[in-house]
């Protein structure tokens, strides 16, 4: 096999070339600075080299990667996810002066890395590859306060272990995969002939689970508020957006580029009552910022979830859209938190303490109001025709009760996004000295640029939907020919 | 150029202007503290400007609908900014620039933290209000529906009095929740339309065509029925109001039942009664029982009130009662009566709590146990109070009057049952206004007021005018009665001959 018979799209490339230059920096001096910088350039040229790749696709479908209009968007949502995410950890790491930091945007760009495999991949072998680099970074992201608070070493130890878990039962199932089709090509197993059918079933569940796993559905979800709160505020943002976009790239993959196993409604329509319902009966009780939003997140995967069960022509639009709304809006909030958070312990982040906000600093008040109702689903923000999408697909591919989920839990969704701002406007209490003073000019200009995309998204959204959805890239015909 | 897209940016437009004006900071000249109200002003004479070109103007084609326009704005969806004006939108607009400038010299000079914020919120949920009023795209009415929350809320949350925060949250989410429940009718009729003739489109002309069987259309009307039900209110659905009513600050309190709630029956108009004609009928019976209910209960709990903007709050529950029956009176007579009621109202009510604010800045209290005898202090408060009291109970004369009489003549021929359960409603009416006069005006002054500054000419001119006009609704109601009908959803302003 010689170089140019394998299909590896340029993204990959330049990143991994990346890390290494970022790795060999490292080696032969330390600075965090540099490696700040290598992490963003190599993420800039990866952008830059979006559309290429090298070598040719086979016909057959067996190649490693695959490259289309899909990988392209999710891949960019991605790296810029990852980008912003570079730029509010940045002064962290610079503050901290207890732990050597510029291994932590080297662990970023791993993660970042790990993403972009999962969703480029069209194999079983890259899907896991990717997905564990990624998970193996964030252990060690997730555990980076450890010296300053205690919940990091935890936090890090059940990330550990519950991905652990899942990793192994998703690794079963392509396993059992791979018996019944003899393939590793990246898509659910379906057999035309007349073997048993427990076998494709119990492999796709367990695939599943793997994936709801990662994706944090209910009722796989307790790790992910644990994990976030005890984890910096920038990882945290990795991993209720850069992590769940990959995965949820792959779980559109896997499921749509085929026909969809019979007992999958049934369950994904089980899964995503519960996802919504539970995610926001969850987030009601937080009075920790980054629980709340990571009970948000949960919920917001179930949405997404239904855009996901109802094919229709409005499906891949929707799709789409509200991963767009939904990773502009959580960066936006995120940003809005690391302007005020401390680098030690969970300050900054308990709501209580954004008490009378909008009198001290009104700016970043106001955007952080504007990203919430943008999650919320209230105009102008981009949440709001987001929410819209989702609800039209539900209506035109009559899903009641789904539709009816998706209705109460945005009225507690509702609740929950009010209430803190709610705090917002609500008479200071005390002064709170514990709130981050620093003028950051990085991140105030981080949140103009995410506020422009949410309220220009949300007034002018024509430009920003597009059928991506990837479409069933293998005839039947080769299907058949894969079973044994 | 068009005016209708005028109409509705101008506002957000000066509101932004305002806000920029409010936080420009001369300590030298403390006369610029007002610099956001004078842009608000013009901003408002420049949009009465509009509308009086807009109500005068010789139209070009002859036909129920005013003045059209139409952009595309998704067309992936079928989308466009399609605004339309016949003679409710007209007379509603009419109805919100009036209070608008009621507020401004009552009511927002009350306010010295943020001004320009305040302002600037209060333009945009004029705003807000004056695009629902116009859209007839489904889905831009939506965004506008929700738009005006949004700003209404803020002004509750912020500037309200001690328990603001949480009236703050039940309006919101009340009136949110109910709007998901109209997203989905929306979205029901437009995938139903689609279905039927493969055109993806929120236009509601060509929705109005759209054959449905009688079950989905009673499903989705409904829907809309839920959200209107919510604004107007409806007795069930009304918990929200008092509080939002009583602990919003003065002028959002004028806008909320001045204006915000004729959305409601806006929607009912246009949207339940002539989207759905056919389930609109048969849940006619419903709609009616509930109207008369929510005569009765708002009238009878408003008998049981001592705080004075509780009383008018709850007041309001049994005004917009006649509103809710005589839409559903299925008669053009009923209808008319309808919007008659909620321009009188819409008068009315926002005048009272002008006043109820008034005094409440003068004495902090709404109490009426704590307030008393104000007539020897503040003779004009007083007797504009009196004035809007009787108004308020239904004197012949007077808007509500009309309005109310419409409506109850309507119903008359439709139930006599329901047409005297509603009348009875007028008995605690008299009684709740009557009290209110005479425990706040009336009786034996208390000891130790305070000297009490009582309204200046300024403000009693302001005042004139909106009894002027409540006046001409009742002595004259033929005028209105031409001017503000809705037109029919089957004739469009036609789009060749007219557009931008």
């Amino acid at each position: 096999m010689t170089g140019h018979d394998v299909f590896l799209p340029m993204p990959l490339m330049v990143v991994s070339l990346g890390i290494m230059i970022m790795l060999a920096a490292t080696a032969w001096r330390r600075s965090v600075e540099r490696s700040f910088v290598g992490g963003m350039v190599s993420l800039l040229l990866a952008l830059a080299v979006m559309g290429h790749h090298t070598g040719r696709m086979p016909d057959t479908g067996g190649s490693l990667f695959i490259q289309d209009r899909w990988t392209g968007y999710t891949a960019i949502l991605i790296i810029f996810s990852s980008l912003c995410i570079l730029l509010m950890a940045w002064r962290d790491a610079g503050h901290d002066r207890t732990t050597l930091v510029d291994e932590y945007p080297l662990l970023f760009m791993l993660g970042t890395l790990g993403a972009l495999a999962m969703v480029f991949s069209a194999n079983y072998m890259s899907f896991f590859l990717g997905l564990e680099i990624q998970g193996i970074s964030l252990i060690g992201l997730a555990a980076f306060r450890h010296r300053s608070f205690m919940q990091g070493c935890e936090a890090a130890m059940k990330y550990l272990i519950l991905s652990g878990v899942s990793s192994a039962i998703l690794l079963f199932g392509i396993g059992l995969a791979y018996s019944i089709t003899g393939s590793l090509r990246f898509m659910a197993p379906i057999v035309a002939g007349d073997l048993p059918a427990a076998l494709p079933v119990a492999a796709t569940v367990m695939i599943l689970v793997g994936m709801f796993f990662k994706l944090s559905a209910v009722p796989f979800h307790m790790w992910l508020p644990d994990v976030m709160e005890g984890a910096p505020v920038p990882v945290a943002t990795f991993l209720a957006v850069v992590s769940k976009i990959a995965i949820f790239s792959s779980l559109v993959r896997y499921f749509g580029t085929g026909d969809q196993p019979p007992f999958f409604d049934d369950i994904l329509s089980v899964v995503i009552t519960l996802t919504i319902l539970g995610g926001n009966l969850l987030a009601l009780r937080q009075t920790s910022l980054i629980r709340l939003l990571a009970c948000s997140s949960i919920a917001h995967v179930g949405y997404l979830l239904i855009a996901f069960l109802c094919p229709g022509h409005l499906q891949s639009g929707a799709i789409t859209f509200y991963l767009l709304a939904y990773t502009a809006s959580t960066l936006g909030v995120f940003a809005t938190i690391t302007a005020f958070a401390i680098h030690e312990g969970p300050d900054g982040t308990a709501i209580m303490q954004w008490k009378g906000l909008f009198f001290r600093r009104p700016f970043l008040a106001s955007a952080m109001s504007l990203m919430l109702l943008s999650l919320a689903g209230i105009p102008p923000g981009i949440g709001f025709f987001a929410k819209f999408e989702i609800a039209a697909t539900g209506v035109e591919y009559p899903r009641g009760l789904l539709l009816c989920v998706l209705m109460i839990g945005s009225i507690i969704g509702l609740y929950y996004y009010l209430n803190i701002i709610r705090m917002m406007m609500a008479a200071p209490s005390l002064p709170s000295p514990r709130l981050n003073r620093h003028a950051r000019p990085e991140l105030t200009a981080l949140v103009i640029v995410l506020s422009m995309i949410v309220v220009i998204g949300g007034l002018l959204p024509a430009r920003a939907i597009h059928s991506l959805l990837p479409a069933p890239t293998v005839p039947p015909a080769v299907q058949d020919r894969m079973a044994p | 150029m068009n005016p209708l897209p005028a109409l509705v940016l101008l506002p957000l437009m000066g509101g932004v202007l305002a806000w920029v004006a409010g936080r420009m900071r001369h300590p030298v000249n403390p006369s610029t503290h007002h610099a956001s109200w004078w842009v608000v002003l013009a901003t408002l004479s420049v949009e009465t400007l509009i509308l009086v070109m807009v109500t005068f103007a010789h139209r070009a084609h002859a036909g129920p609908w005013l003045e059209h326009f139409s952009m595309p704005w998704i067309p992936a969806m079928g989308i466009a900014v399609r605004l339309d004006m016949d003679g409710l939108s007209l007379s509603l607009i009419w109805l919100s620039l009036i209070l608008c400038f009621v507020c401004l010299f009552l009511a927002t000079r009350q306010v010295t933290a943020h001004v320009g914020a305040f302002h600037f919120l209060f333009l945009a949920t004029l705003a807000g209000i004056i695009g629902t009023f116009l859209a007839t795209d489904l889905f831009v009415f939506f965004f506008f529906w929700e738009l005006m929350l949004v700003p209404m809320f803020v002004l509750i949350a912020a500037w309200g009095h001690e328990d603001r925060q949480r009236a703050a949250m039940k309006f919101f989410m009340f009136t949110q929740g109910s709007g998901l429940l109209m997203l989905l009718s929306i979205l029901g009729l437009v995938i139903a339309h689609d279905r039927q003739t493969g055109v993806l489109t929120f236009d509601i002309f060509a929705l109005a065509r759209t054959p449905l069987s009688p079950a989905l259309s009673m499903l989705l009307m409904l829907g809309f029925f839920t959200a209107f039900a919510v604004k107007l209110p409806v007795v069930p659905v009304h918990v929200w109001l008092p509080d939002a009513h009583t602990q919003a600050p003065t002028a959002a309190s004028v806008l909320l039942a001045g204006i915000l709630l004729k959305t409601g029956g806006y929607g009912m108009i246009r949207f339940n009664v002539m989207l759905f004609p056919d389930a609109a009928s048969h849940f006619a019976p419903i709609a009616m029982g509930l109207g008369v209910a929510g005569i009765l209960y708002g009238a009878w709990l408003s008998c049981a009130q001592d705080d004075v903007k509780r009383l008018i709050a709850y007041s309001s529950i049994s005004h917009m009662g006649f509103v809710l029956l005589g839409i559903f009176s299925g008669s053009a007579m009923g209808m008319q009566g309808a919007i008659m009621q909620m321009l009188a109202h819409g008068l009315g009510t926002a005048a009272l709590f002008v006043i109820a604010g008034a005094i409440q800045d003068r004495l902090h209290t709404r109490d009426m146990n704590r307030i008393g005898g104000l007539w020897a202090a503040m003779p004009r408060l007083s007797g504009t109070g009196l004035f809007f009291a009787v108004a308020s109970l239904g004197m012949p004369g007077l808007g509500n009057f009309t309005g109310e009489f419409l409506v109850l003549l309507a119903t008359w021929h439709v139930s006599p049952a329901t047409a005297t359960l509603a009348a009875i409603g007028l008995v605690p009416a008299a009684i709740y206004a009557l009290r209110m006069v005479n425990r706040i005006f009336l009786a034996a002054p208390r000891a130790g007021l305070p000297s009490l500054e009582d309204f200046p000419l300024r403000h009693m001119a302001v005042l004139a005018c909106v009894m002027t006009f409540l006046i001409m609704l009742g002595l004259y109601p033929q005028l209105f009665r031409t001017f503000s009908a809705p037109s029919p959803l089957s004739v469009t302003a036609s789009q060749e001959d007219h557009a931008p």
